[in-house]
């Protein structure tokens, strides 16, 4: 048996040998949802063990993944734990404060939360340094939280369309307040720009705010879909203007942002299917530096890389560009494996990370095949 | 890095509790940065002391690069002051000073290493003895000879096998993993024990198991950090990226050298490339240099038991380092056309066979190097790991005899411009924060010592281990006492007639929640301790029983005569010490329990009397 697991992944380390220009395989003690940039070369994950103690760490990135010359020199391949810290409860989402050595962070069952220092050159410590309280008390679902630089450091969160609040952190002020009247659950929120928010109901429906006005949100409608009772996750690209929506059937549309009442740009049906319950593990994210991409994670044990630009005006089955099946190959129960978050390098074009329920963390470049056949590389970045 | 030498003492103190006192010694060094040079620990135990490691720093090329035992002796030798010296495995950062310390300052008491290392670390230390010495023209360096006479002091362990140092000290090795013949080491003396880890690997890998103790428990477990604040990427990975260079290599038809040492990696990256030929069907011809695979399949048949459950189970049936793709290497195969593979020795392309084919194919882009491991400096493998691509060579010596009686030596020196491409690649095996937590959940240690080669901030894994253990982890710095407080329990042996005479003067029945004095004597003989009563102490240990009195003098001023005073007091004292027993004896003294009181006056004035009072020390001993 343990014999048979070997070989299916030396099969699928010889496999990925043509497939992955880096590929690093790490193991946590306990897994994450979180997988959040502090800057191009550390990231954060947490734990979200409901029974004991959580711990948050900031990682840096091997540093043989980060050099550009000289890299067959550099034999450093590990994670280096540059900050840690310890959480009471389980940390379900954590966002950075861009510009800041802050971090907020949310349990996944309450509205408040807790705020960090991820501690500076002289400590390796990440400290609780306060609270800030949601806006619904004695909600169940966690708040999604959204951040942008500022020169205050502010949070943009709420669990529900009516309770999406931005909060100064230091003063506890609520500086804007979403005025909406439907209570529909969130599945994300997300600054676009300095100013717009996109706030992404699991119904389907999008709202789209300026925070510098009090005007109600723009609303729009969720897509047509041929089931009832399907969740959906949603991505807004800034650099693009486009708005990515998944459903738990696998139906994905992508929408104009400027545009959201002129319908679907292009859909897909995607070769995926709900399987855990935990709606809290999928994940759907644009490429920051690949045109028309994205990734797609939490329906199995594998990370799904779709081209939208492959995608028609009409509902029509798609494969993906890419998919990396590292955490499905290297875990004990191959069945039982799900990822649990996923996140683009902000720069490098097809590098990512990858979690998984196992406490896997992948960091991967796959190659661009069509690239390979063709003879010609990437244009640098 | 820099060398770590720690001092470790233990005594009893009266409070039953013992104190564990370290004082570490850092010397800070600048180099590289590279993952060597550090250990050697000093633990002082029960009166024992025991040198842990003794290893070489390889930035250095002074006196700095051995440890400065000067602190433990600053004249004479050392055999005096160390119990027994313990080496944990063969790399040098943990041997390297080995010769110097007990052929140079003087050492001839036992030394404590496994099987495998005994037969290995004299291989290392004659190769860097050559490289410094002959090829560096260094002086002041230890001998062949003295490496000889060094291992005469070496004493093999077996793993689990509890080694009686003396009388009072036992030691007993571990699995450790991280190269073969690698040990942690539990050092016993009494009640207190000791772990030290050296370096440890807690994920079997194609050669080797993963490090493993039983639930010891000991007081401290020392444990090296260098890699505490990592997390590893894994084995496979690693192997992924050797098996893709050589890959591109042989696919755009270049030669590839892996620079080795004869044992340990080597093996592995054969295994590797042997089933990764396997499963492409590949052609081109992989080559190991000759010698070395008899050598080492030599020193594998000897220590197959330190090797991984899957290669001792093949073994068996084959020997797993007999090749199907890798044949023996013929110095001519170098110049043959098309790509190939070759492992040849030394692994730091000082000399040799490596050094041979490096020449030949370093200016050709096509060709790749790929460096499995550390180089020392001063080396070629040293000098492209830092990226030079003009080496400075030294040619063929030529001797050439003249007409006359003289000879002459030419070396030509030639530049070597550096094509090939060069990879670097760590196989080291450590373990990393899991595998720290991992050990210290099997060995259940009672404080965590964690040494560390630099100032590195480790203050969430301290947090992390004593939240997760509820035990103290001390992270001692440069120069910095650490006292350990421990709770040692001592089993003494009680008479069973005190036990009987206890219960006879009555009082409550004995309670073993609750503490409750007796009264004895304590006998320590030959590493036992028992509790008797005076009286059979005294004839155990043939003395004569001696009595203990306590006397005071008090001055008072009274007219009256000597008996009359003496009977004043009595009335008096009649009169205040209701309930106890009061005499006036007729030999002119008063009696209050065992208090003897007697009366005098002064010579020179008869109105001051001197009072003479004398207790037993029972007495005092009752009253406080």
């Amino acid at each position: 048996m343990e014999e048979d697991l070997d070989n299916i992944l030396d099969d699928w380390f010889i496999e990925s040998i043509k497939i992955y220009k880096d590929l690093h395989v790490y193991q946590l003690e306990n897994p994450t949802q979180v997988l959040e940039w502090t800057s191009g070369r550390n990231v954060c994950v947490a734990g979200y063990t409901s029974s004991s103690k959580n711990e948050i760490l900031e990682l840096h990135l091997p540093l043989k993944l980060l050099a550009d010359k000289n890299k067959g020199l550099c034999a450093e391949r590990d994670f280096k734990v540059v900050h840690g810290g310890f959480a009471d409860g389980p940390v379900r989402r954590l966002r950075h404060i861009p510009g800041t050595r802050c971090a907020v962070t949310n349990d996944g069952h309450s509205s408040s939360l807790q705020v960090w220092d991820l501690g500076g050159d002289d400590s390796d410590v990440i400290r609780r340094t306060g609270s800030v309280e949601g806006g619904r008390t004695g909600s169940v679902r966690g708040s999604r939280i959204a951040a942008r630089p500022s020169s205050q450091p502010q949070v943009l969160h709420g669990a529900q369309s009516d309770d999406v609040r931005l909060t100064e952190i230091t003063s506890g002020r609520t500086v804007y307040k979403l005025e909406v009247d439907s209570s529909d659950a969130l599945s994300s929120l997300q600054f676009v720009t300095d100013s717009i928010v996109v706030a992404g109901c699991c119904k389907g429906s999008i709202l789209v705010a300026d925070i510098r006005s009090p005007a109600a949100p723009q609303v729009c409608c969720p897509p047509a879909s041929s089931a009832e009772s399907v969740l959906w996750w949603t991505d807004a690209s800034a650099s693009s203007s486009r708005l990515i929506r998944l459903s738990s059937c696998g139906q994905a549309v992508v929408s104009e942002l400027r545009m959201l009442g002129g319908g679907a740009v292009c859909q897909a049906q995607l070769d995926i299917q709900m399987r855990g319950s935990d709606s809290e593990d999928v994940v759907v994210s644009w490429a920051p530096a690949l045109d028309d991409c994205i990734a797609v994670s939490g329906f199995s044990g594998a990370v799904q890389i779709y081209n939208t630009s492959l995608w028609k005006s009409d509902l029509q089955e798609t494969t993906p560009l890419f998919q990396h099946r590292g955490h499905m190959v290297s875990s004990q129960q191959p069945d039982g494996v799900l990822t649990t978050a996923h996140a683009w390098h902000p720069e490098r074009p097809r590098t990512l990370l990858s979690a998984a329920s196992d406490g896997s963390v992948h960091v991967w470049d796959w190659v661009n095949q069509s690239a390979a056949e063709s003879g010609s590389a990437d244009p640098p970045t | 890095g820099c060398f770590l030498l720690l001092w470790y003492n233990s005594q009893l103190c009266e409070s039953n509790e013992c104190s564990f006192i370290f004082n570490t010694y850092l010397f800070p060094l600048q180099g590289a940065g590279q993952d060597v040079g550090r250990s050697c620990i000093l633990v002082s135990i029960g009166g024992k002391n025991i040198m842990l490691d003794c290893g070489m720093h390889m930035g250095y090329n002074d006196d700095r690069r051995f440890p400065d035992f000067s602190y433990i002796t600053q004249n004479g030798r050392l055999t005096e002051f160390l119990d027994c010296v313990i080496i944990s495995h063969f790399h040098l950062d943990h041997c390297g000073a080995l010769p110097y310390m007990s052929e140079m300052v003087g050492y001839d008491g036992p030394i404590y290493m496994t099987h495998p290392t005994k037969a290995i670390c004299p291989i290392l230390l004659e190769d860097f003895r050559k490289i410094t010495v002959d090829k560096k023209g260094e002086t002041n360096f230890f001998t062949s000879q003295m490496i000889k006479d060094c291992m005469k002091k070496v004493i093999p362990l077996n793993l689990h096998q509890t080694v009686q140092v003396d009388d009072e000290l036992e030691i007993k090795a571990y699995y450790a993993g991280h190269v073969l013949g690698a040990a942690m080491v539990h050092i016993k003396v009494g009640s207190e024990s000791v772990v030290y880890t050296g370096d440890y690997n807690m994920t079997p890998d194609r050669h080797l198991g993963a490090a493993w103790i039983d639930k010891c428990r000991p007081d401290i477990l020392i444990s090296e950090s260098t890699y505490a604040t990592t997390i590893r990427d894994s084995k496979r990975c690693r192997e992924r990226d050797f098996l893709k260079k050589v890959h591109e290599s042989i696919e755009r038809g270049g030669k590839v050298l892996i620079p080795v040492f004869a044992l340990g990696r080597a093996q592995e990256l054969c295994i590797l490339l042997e089933t990764f030929w396997e499963r492409m069907n590949l052609k081109a011809p992989i080559y190991f240099s000759t010698g070395l695979t008899e050598k080492a399949n030599h020193y594998y048949k000897l220590f197959i038991t330190w090797t991984n459950q899957k290669i001792r189970k093949t073994f068996v049936q084959r020997n797993m380092f007999e090749f199907k793709h890798i044949k023996a290497f013929d110095r001519s195969y170098a110049d043959n056309p098309g790509p190939m593979v070759v492992f040849a020795t030394p692994g730091m392309l000082h000399a040799g066979q490596s050094l041979q084919i490096f020449k030949k194919w370093a200016g050709n882009e096509k060709n790749m190097v790929i460096m499995p491991g550390y180089c020392v400096q001063g080396t070629i493998g040293h000098k492209i790991l830092n990226g030079q691509r003009k080496l400075e060579m030294e040619g063929r010596a030529t001797v050439r005899k003249l007409s006359f009686t003289f000879t002459l030596t030419f070396f030509l020196l030639c530049n070597l411009d550096v094509k090939l491409q060069v990879e670097y690649m760590s196989f080291s095996a450590h373990a990393d924060a899991k595998g720290i937590m991992q050990l210290i959940r099997m060995a259940e240690p009672r404080n965590m010592l964690l040494v560390h080669g630099e100032a590195v901030k480790m203050e969430f894994l301290k947090g992390k281990i004593e939240q997760e253990f509820s035990i103290n982890c001390y992270m001692p710095a440069n120069g910095e006492t650490t006292t350990v407080t421990t709770n040692p329990s001592v089993p003494v042996d009680i008479s069973l007639n005190l036990l009987k005479r206890e219960m006879a003067l009555g009082g409550p029945l004995p309670d073993p929640k609750k503490p409750r004095t007796m009264h004895g004597t304590l006998i320590m003989k030959e590493n036992s301790l028992k509790l008797v009563s005076s009286e059979q102490a005294l004839k155990e240990l043939g003395l004569n029983e001696h009595q203990l009195r306590f006397t005071c003098r008090v001055q008072l001023q009274d007219p009256h005569s000597d008996p009359d005073t003496l009977h004043r007091i009595y009335t008096h004292l009649k009169s205040v010490l209701k309930g106890y027993t009061i005499q006036h004896l007729p030999d002119g003294t008063v009696m209050v329990e065992s208090i003897v009181i007697k009366v005098s006056s002064s010579a020179e004035d008869p109105n001051t009397k001197v009072l003479l009072l004398s207790w037993s020390y029972q007495v005092t001993f009752l009253r406080c």
